[in-house]
Order: structure tokens, then sequence, then C-alpha cells
């Protein structure tokens, strides 16, 4: 099975680790897995779990399939206003 | 849709007034309802400096679009102008402003109430509060994947 690479881009709380995170899974994973390997990336940041992964402009579900190379973003809970 | 019936915003200038006036303002509209965010000097017994304001912009702006849109149509024919900041405002600094027209009031006022309220829970956008000392922390907040269920 062919390696994809993912390039996540932090926002709000996540920034104190930068402005992104490269890493690879296997085409065909699912989003929660890929957020698994963010969260042991972030030596087990717990915020990762109450956050979404998105893409451009969707948010993506935690069974949805990672089958290319893709730039996303982690989504941690919203407060804006 | 009408093009012209929604403005969606998201701007690192400061946000201006007259501009949500200008734009929602409608000889068939005889109503506004403006709300107006601004940052507060206190939270939770803590001197507020300012706040950053981080902001996911395509996908806000197009959350701002979803929920201008699902307002048109609970409650029709509005005019709808909704901007938010991004970036560093200090005390009192207008972080959001939202105008609603309609024809009656009611429906400025119910549509006005729900849009902040979806763009509180919904809209990629987050708060890093200053205070005195140098201190800062990001708040918390609504989780997305709740929102998404």
């Amino acid at each position: 099975m062919s390696e994809i690479t993912i390039q996540v881009k932090f926002f709000g709380a996540f920034r104190k680790f930068g402005d992104s995170l490269n890493f690879s899974v296997p085409s065909g994973s699912t989003v929660a897995a890929a957020k698994t390997v963010i969260q042991k990336m972030l030596d087990g940041e717990k915020l990762v779990l109450d956050s979404v992964l998105s893409s451009h402009c969707t948010i993506l579900q935690d069974n949805d399939i990672l089958e290319n190379d893709a730039e996303l973003s982690i989504l941690p809970p919203v407060c804006g206003g | 849709m009408e093009p012209s019936s929604i403005c969606a915003r998201i701007s690192s200038k400061p946000l201006n007034i007259q501009d949500a006036y200008d734009f929602v303002s409608d000889p068939a509209h005889g109503a506004v309802d403006v709300f107006i965010g601004a940052v507060r000097n206190h939270h939770e017994g803590q001197s507020v400096q300012g706040i950053t304001y981080d902001v996911h912009e395509d996908l806000a702006k197009k959350t701002f679009e979803d929920i201008c849109a699902e307002a048109r149509k609970k409650w029709g024919g509005l005019k709808i102008y909704m901007a938010h900041y991004m970036g560093q405002l200090d005390v009192g600094g207008i972080s959001v402003i939202i105008a609603v027209s309609s024809a009656h009031r009611v429906e400025s006022f119910e549509s006005c109430r729900y849009i902040i309220e979806e763009l509180k829970k919904r809209s990629p956008i987050w708060k890093q509060e200053h205070y005195e000392h140098g201190l800062s922390q990001w708040l918390p907040g609504h989780s997305l994947r709740v929102a998404q269920q």
C-alpha cells in the first residue's frame, strides 16, 4: 500500500506547536487514524480528541478516507465573536 | 438568492459600522438590527489587555455564507452583513459586526441573534486573551465535532 504525505496546519491553541506538521500514512487511512498519528507526534496532546480535520472548505468526518497527498488543518474548539 | 443579499467577510482591517449599514440598507426594508462585538477588559476575574483572533479564512467565510443562507431560508427577504476581525485588538476594538435588514423588525431581531449564536458555535475562529505581565491564553470553546453531528 502506498504512502501519502499529509501536511496539517495549526490554528488557535495548536499554534504552540508551530505552523504545521508533516507526516505520512498509508493511502486509504481514515481521518481518525490520521488524528491518532497527530496526537502521537504532539506528545499525546488531548486537545486533538476534541478537534476536527478540515480541507480548505470542508470539515472532515472521522471515517472519511485519505487517498492522496493533502493539505489539511486541525481545528480546535472554536470561540469567535 | 440574489448575490447582493449577503456580504460575508474576514478582515484584518478595522471593521466599519457604516459599511455594514450601507450594505443592508434597502428602501423596501423598514428595520435594521446591528450586533457589534467588542473586546472586554475583563474575563473571569482577570484584567484583559487585548485579544488576538486566529481565523481559518476560507472555512470561516464559507461558514458565514452557510449561516446567512440558513437565516434567509428561515426568515426570508433579509439582507445580511457579517464580518469578523482577524489579528490583534485592544480593549474596545470591534471584533464582529452583524447587520440584518428586513421589511419588519421581528425578522431582523430574531435572525441577527441566530447568526451570532451560530457564528460562535460553528465558525473556525479562536481567541487568545492577553493579560497583565505578558501572560496569554487561548480560550476554550465549542468543539466542531459536535457541530458536524
